[in-house]
């Protein structure tokens, strides 16, 4: 590693307008253990990077609002996400996506906001709050805007936000709302192929909104053998207002394998992938059956 | 800007000043205070080897800019009050929970944390708490069974202190 | 002297079990001396190809870097800076050309690590390339050829045959002829041929190799001390003196503790380079691979084995004849003995009449590739094992039943005329069938779920003739200290060489100190490794603890006392008027040992066989091939246990270490350069991984051996490969002949088998 010159900003206004302050964009560093990796592989060497270690504590929080939905700021920890109760509480399959993603101390320190703007395709949280529909406030010297987390990634690594712009918060839309109604649920399946803990082959996840045993809306997202987390909108169209019956998992499961490119890898060759994506997509809705 | 920084913390319990560049990891900052038994091993934040407390919280030393110990509260397997070993040192040993001894620093960290935070974990719980821990002579059984027994033993200590 | 504690036998923990928890253990890799230099290596970016510029301009004009070296100043403190334990063949920085994607190239020396490693960056090299090798049985024919000639090291004694060559990829051939196989061939009803391939892995010890060299005095009248993360001291300080011109005694190593080894840290490795470092620079350099450049170092063997078998239609074997091509990478390491001792046994542990077995190592450019746990041995098994299902499947005979019918039997001759002696392997094998109630019904699973299971067996040569020396130490006050050159690499050998001197002095183990090896002090040893240290090193010990005792009881005689009775301060008192003096025990073992002859025969192989077999339970996914190990039961013979719990260890560590090579490692390439030099992306088992697991060290006895006791370190990895193919088989009747093991192969199975094979895009 190289030598660095590091802000410690206060505000995140601060931060984002301290990113271009210099010649080169700086990098943000939060938990740091992406980057880290980066520049310990010398792939990444700094000139400047700007500290969000320091900005305002409320970047930190995770609450409910009373509609349902959670917020949570980018600067809270996996594990802050993992413990909190509110979550567990509205978005359960975000607790349980923690439960496997990295280890207990990398999550002690990355952020949610660290593990959204890396942009690398084989992190858990970005498919999962695409399938949940969550988005992510936005500032930047000028402002701030609101995206959909669907929309934050545009290539490999490749992410919308503009040099200056910082994640500050997550927004997930309430998901039980339509209790009554059988409302949203969702799972995520991280498969691996060579050791338990390892990146996944594919990521798949599955949120569904039924009412009674239709099937009112589905959002299908697969992740980790394609560049961005890509959502499955054929097969989340053989789901809408069919009954989840075998013949509808197996329609499902067909149209999820023949409308997305999947890279071959050292995990599993292309062909393989698809099966996979096809069997565990079936799986992933019968588990939010049961 | 200066890219080197003097940051003060204190290493178990005792205070530490101390000048690192910014581009150094925490664990370098360690050793130069002669402190070695948080260690690189996988460089990665994967195998445990160089795990540290950080204000309670563990960490990977080796994925953590020193800069960012300024100020805070580092413990690391040196750390003994008591100048004793602890329930979980005691019940490595008896389970025979490592065979070469490098990973098992961070493995002993890592339990008590676990402990800390879950004074009866399942075996599950146990396994996917300690999935960022690797040992290559893999004593894994033994660590599993020598976390049972550590709990236990500080199970029937607490009780007898509730007594006494 | 005090009566007899019963010190053998017993399940006490470690010795260095308070350092080990508490942090406090040393390791190389943790060390500092004043003044250090650290090394920073330039490695080469193509797999073979001449050297045409080489710029290290850059890097010297980085602040902060002391020295950028070369091959070519290398040269200049020794000429023919080539080393290798069977072969001179590997240079310390690449000369002429690079034979291997990650060979050194250069090296750069700055106080800083930082500063060191951003110069190594700075470092340019360009290549004529040359046309590569990487395939082992490619490189029998091929017209690249990665040394142009090869010469001897001429070392060891089992190595001594090894002969000058040029233009050949084949580093050394063995074969073995034992009656007719063609004729046996003709005969048979059925013959059956497989072949089988293991992918290039490699050891990964979480200490990676490390070495501090401190040079002193000046370049004529100095000495050099090298603190290293070696397995063979003994042999790093003679090879380390050969390459400066030296004698032994001017050079010093000194091992501490071992963060793992599995056969990575034997022979030279770091030392070579941080030695040359050292006495160019006349300051001490530390030269520590990270967790990537290990991949780089040293690995296992890929291999290609061929395996035909002629065999009645009930069953027996009459003739078995193996071809197996041992994929060398560029240095050929110790290779060589791999690729002989395994051939040894290349037939497997069966009463088989008519054998021949060709056995090669091949230099190929690819990582060098040396001895792994088990050496060649868990490769074969895995051939020979998976081959006995394949025949018992086809001839529908149980898998228990084929092996009880051609089990070599005590007093046999194996495949090289050597009788099996004192080898459990009935015994074994029976304790196996009833730990896994073989005999009973089975579970087979439901819906996509189905279970299947698998048993194997296999067995090892020890490594003859190789020498160990003890010392044994009883100072006045009743205390002792063992002075031996065995490495603790985690195998708990310092405990178990106290435990043996406790047995034989009657002295109390905590009264017991093991010196750890430091050439200037304990005495020689060949090396810890091949489960050897138990056995050779145990006899050394044992022997010389015997002396240290006699001499004692001859002192007690001397100054009229009773050494039944006295304790031992009152003998020393008596003698010499206060607690002065010591006593010094001495002791040696080499086990005999003959060479084996053209045709691979020899009346005595080995001292003595291990033994491991494994039973393996899975459950397979039939929708995806995704597959769970769900119980593993692991079965040894080591003769009788010094430490139970030790050896329990020992099976199960190398249990799993040989899951990882059945289920999960592997290196991948890209035009011979390693794809995934990481944790993160090469998986070893992690604790998720791990199956239900039960281990048995069988009822046994060593005759031979040291209190009854053998070698332990290697047996659990036999049988793991071979027994989860064959339950995978037996439960979804998918036969995989190469490892890694994977989900995509057995569904790829499944569907060929369904008539539907998948199609690659």
């Amino acid at each position: 590693m190289t030598p660095f010159e590091l802000a410690e900003p206060r505000s995140l206004r601060e931060a984002a307008s301290l990113l271009v302050a210099g010649g080169e964009p700086a990098r943000a560093i939060a938990g740091g253990t992406a980057l880290m990796l980066m520049m310990k592989a010398g792939v990444f060497q700094p000139k400047r990077l700007v500290s969000l270690r320091g900005v305002e504590a409320r970047y930190s929080e995770i609450s409910a609002t009373p509609d349902g939905s959670l917020h949570i700021g980018a600067l809270a920890t996996l594990t802050a996400l993992a413990h909190a109760e509110a979550v567990k509480k509205a978005a359960p399959v975000i607790t349980q996506t923690l439960k496997t993603l990295s280890n207990v101390r990398v999550r002690n320190v990355a952020t949610v906001g660290g593990a959204l703007a890396h942009g690398d395709p084989h992190m858990d949280l970005p498919p999962v709050l695409t399938a949940l529909d969550a988005r992510v406030n936005t500032v930047s010297p000028g402002g701030g805007r609101t995206l959909a987390v669907g929309e934050l990634y545009t290539g490999y690594y490749e992410t919308a936000l503009a040099d200056d712009e910082l994640i500050a918060e997550v927004i997930v839309p309430p998901l039980a709302s339509a209790a009554a109604q059988g409302g949203w649920r969702a799972v995520y399946k991280k498969i691996t192929t060579r050791a338990a803990d390892d990146w996944p082959t594919l990521g798949i996840a599955v949120a569904l909104c039924r009412e009674a045993n239709q099937v009112k809306d589905a959002r299908l997202v697969v992740s980790a053998a394609t560049n961005t987390p890509v959502r499955l909108l054929a097969a989340e169209n053989t789901l809408r207002g069919a009954v989840l019956d075998a013949a509808t998992l197996a329609r499902c499961g067909d149209a999820a394998m023949a409308e997305v490119e999947l890279a071959g890898d050292a995990h599993g060759s292309s062909a393989y992938k698809r099966e996979l994506l096809r069997v565990h997509v079936q799986r992933a809705l019968r588990e939010i059956m049961v | 800007m200066s890219t080197n920084r003097t940051i003060t913390f204190t290493l178990n319990d005792a205070p530490v000043a101390t000048t690192v560049g910014t581009h150094q990891t925490l664990l370098e900052a360690l050793q130069a205070q002669g402190l070695t038994g948080a260690r690189e091993s996988c460089a990665q934040g994967l195998c445990g080897c160089c795990t540290v407390l950080v204000n309670g919280t563990a960490v990977s030393g080796c994925l953590y800019l020193a800069v960012f110990a300024d100020k805070a509260d580092i413990k690391t397997i040196e750390y003994s009050p008591e100048g004793q070993l602890d329930a979980v040192q005691q019940a490595f040993i008896e389970c025979g929970a490592f065979q070469c001894g490098y990973c098992t620093p961070g493995f002993v960290l890592m339990t008590r944390q676990l402990l800390d935070g879950n004074a009866h974990p399942s075996d599950d719980e146990i396994k996917h708490y300690l999935s960022g821990n690797l040992c290559r002579c893999a004593a894994y059984p033994e660590i599993i069974k020598a976390v049972k027994l550590a709990a236990a033993r500080r199970e029937s200590s607490r009780q007898s202190m509730d007594k006494g | 002297m005090a009566t007899s504690t019963a010190a053998v036998g017993r399940s006490i923990p470690r010795l260095e079990a308070h350092a080990k928890v508490t942090g406090r253990a040393e390791y190389v890799h943790n060390l500092r001396v004043p003044g250090m230099l650290i090394a920073k290596v330039f490695r080469a970016t193509v797999a073979h190809g001449r050297i045409r510029t080489l710029d290290v301009s850059a890097a010297r004009a980085l602040p902060g870097v002391f020295a950028v070296y070369t091959g070519e100043d290398i040269r200049k403190l020794i000429a023919e800076p080539y080393y290798g334990p069977a072969f001179h063949d590997q240079p310390i920085l690449a000369i002429g050309k690079v034979r291997y994607a990650g060979e050194p190239v250069a090296v750069v020396l700055a106080a800083d690590a930082h500063v060191a490693e951003n110069a190594a960056a700075l470092i340019t090299a360009e290549y004529d390339a040359l046309p590569p090798v990487y395939d082992e049985v490619g490189a029998m024919t091929s017209r690249a050829v990665v040394h142009d000639t090869l010469k001897p090291a001429g070392t060891f004694a089992d190595l001594k045959y090894l002969k000058d060559k040029r233009d050949t990829n084949i580093a050394l051939d063995f074969h073995l002829r034992r009656g007719d196989v063609t004729k046996a061939f003709a005969a048979a009803d059925h013959v059956f041929e497989h072949t089988f391939r293991t992918q290039q892995v490699l050891h990964l010890p979480l200490e990676p190799f490390a070495c501090v060299a401190e040079p002193a005095g000046d370049k004529t009248s100095g000495s050099l001390t090298l603190h290293s993360s070696t397995q063979s001291p003994s042999f790093v300080r003679a090879e380390i003196a050969r390459l400066l011109g030296w004698p032994d005694n001017k050079v010093r190593v000194k091992v501490p503790y071992l963060g793992g080894g599995f056969g990575a840290k034997v022979y030279v490795k770091a030392e070579a380079l941080a030695a040359a470092c050292a006495m160019l620079a006349r300051r001490p350099v530390k030269y520590a691979l990270t967790m990537e450049e290990q991949f780089y170092m040293i690995t296992k063997h890929a291999t290609t084995l061929r395996i035909k078998s002629g065999v009645t239609k009930d069953g027996k074997i009459t003739a078995r004849e193996c071809e197996v091509w041992w994929n060398g990478g560029a240095y050929a390491d110790i290779g060589p003995r791999v690729t002989q001792k395994s051939g040894f046994t290349a037939a497997g542990p069966y009463d088989i009449d008519n054998v021949h077995i060709d056995s090669y190592a091949l230099y190929t450019n690819l990582p060098p590739a040396g001895a792994l746990r088990g050496s060649g041995i868990p490769r074969l098994v895995w051939a020979y094992e998976s081959h006995t299902d394949m025949i018992a499947r086809e001839l529908k005979i149980d898998p228990l039943a084929i092996r009880r019918k051609n089990l070599l039997r005590e007093g046999r001759p194996q495949a090289t005329g050597t009788p099996m002696r004192d080898a459990a392997l009935d015994l074994v094998l029976e304790r196996l069938a009833a730990r896994m109630a073989w005999e009973k019904g089975f579970d087979r699973g439901s819906g996509a779920i189905k279970r299947g299971r698998g048993l194997a067996i296999g067995f090892k040569a020890s490594i003859s003739p190789t020498t160990s020396m003890a010392i044994v130490n009883i100072s006045a006050d009743g205390s002792c200290a063992l002075y031996s050159s065995t490495v603790d690499m985690g195998q708990g050998s310092d405990t178990a060489m106290a435990q043996m001197v406790s047995e034989v002095t009657g002295i109390a183990l905590e009264k017991i100190t093991v010196v750890h090896p430091d050439t200037d002090v304990t005495p020689y040893d060949m090396a810890t490794l091949g489960s050897r240290s138990t056995y050779h090193m145990g006899h050394a010990v044992k022997n010389a603890a015997e002396d240290a005792r006699d001499k004692l009881l001859a002192l007690a005689r001397d100054v009229g006392l009773s050494a039944e009775t006295t304790p031992i301060p009152d003998i020393f008192r008596k003698k010499y008027g206060m607690l002065a003096g010591n006593i010094v025990g001495v002791g040696s073992f080499i086990p005999p040992y003959t060479p084996p002859d053209a045709n691979g025969q020899t009346e005595n192989a080995t001292p003595f066989w291990m033994i491991g077999a494994t039973g393996a339970e899975v459950e397979v996914d039939t929708e995806t091939g995704e597959f769970k190990v769900t119980r593993l039961v692991n079965l040894v013979d080591v003769g009788k246990s010094i430490n139970p719990s030790i050896v329990e260890t020992q099976i199960s560590g190398a249990t799993v270490m040989q899951l990882g090579f059945t289920l999960t490692e592997q290196m991948n390439f890209d035009a011979g350069q390693v794809t995934n030099a990481s944790l993160a992306d090469y998986k070893i088992p992690g604790i998720r991984d791990i199956p239900l697991m039960e281990n048995e060290a069988v009822d046994a006895n060593q005759r031979s051996g040291p209190f009854g006791a053998k070698g332990v370190g290697e047996s659990g990895t036999f049988g793991v490969s071979p027994a989860i193919a064959n339950a995978i088989d037996d439960a979804v009747g998918v036969r995989l002949t190469s490892l890694p093991l994977t989900a995509e192969a057995v569904f790829r199975g499944l569907c060929k088998k369904a008539g539907k094979p998948l199609k690659d895009h």
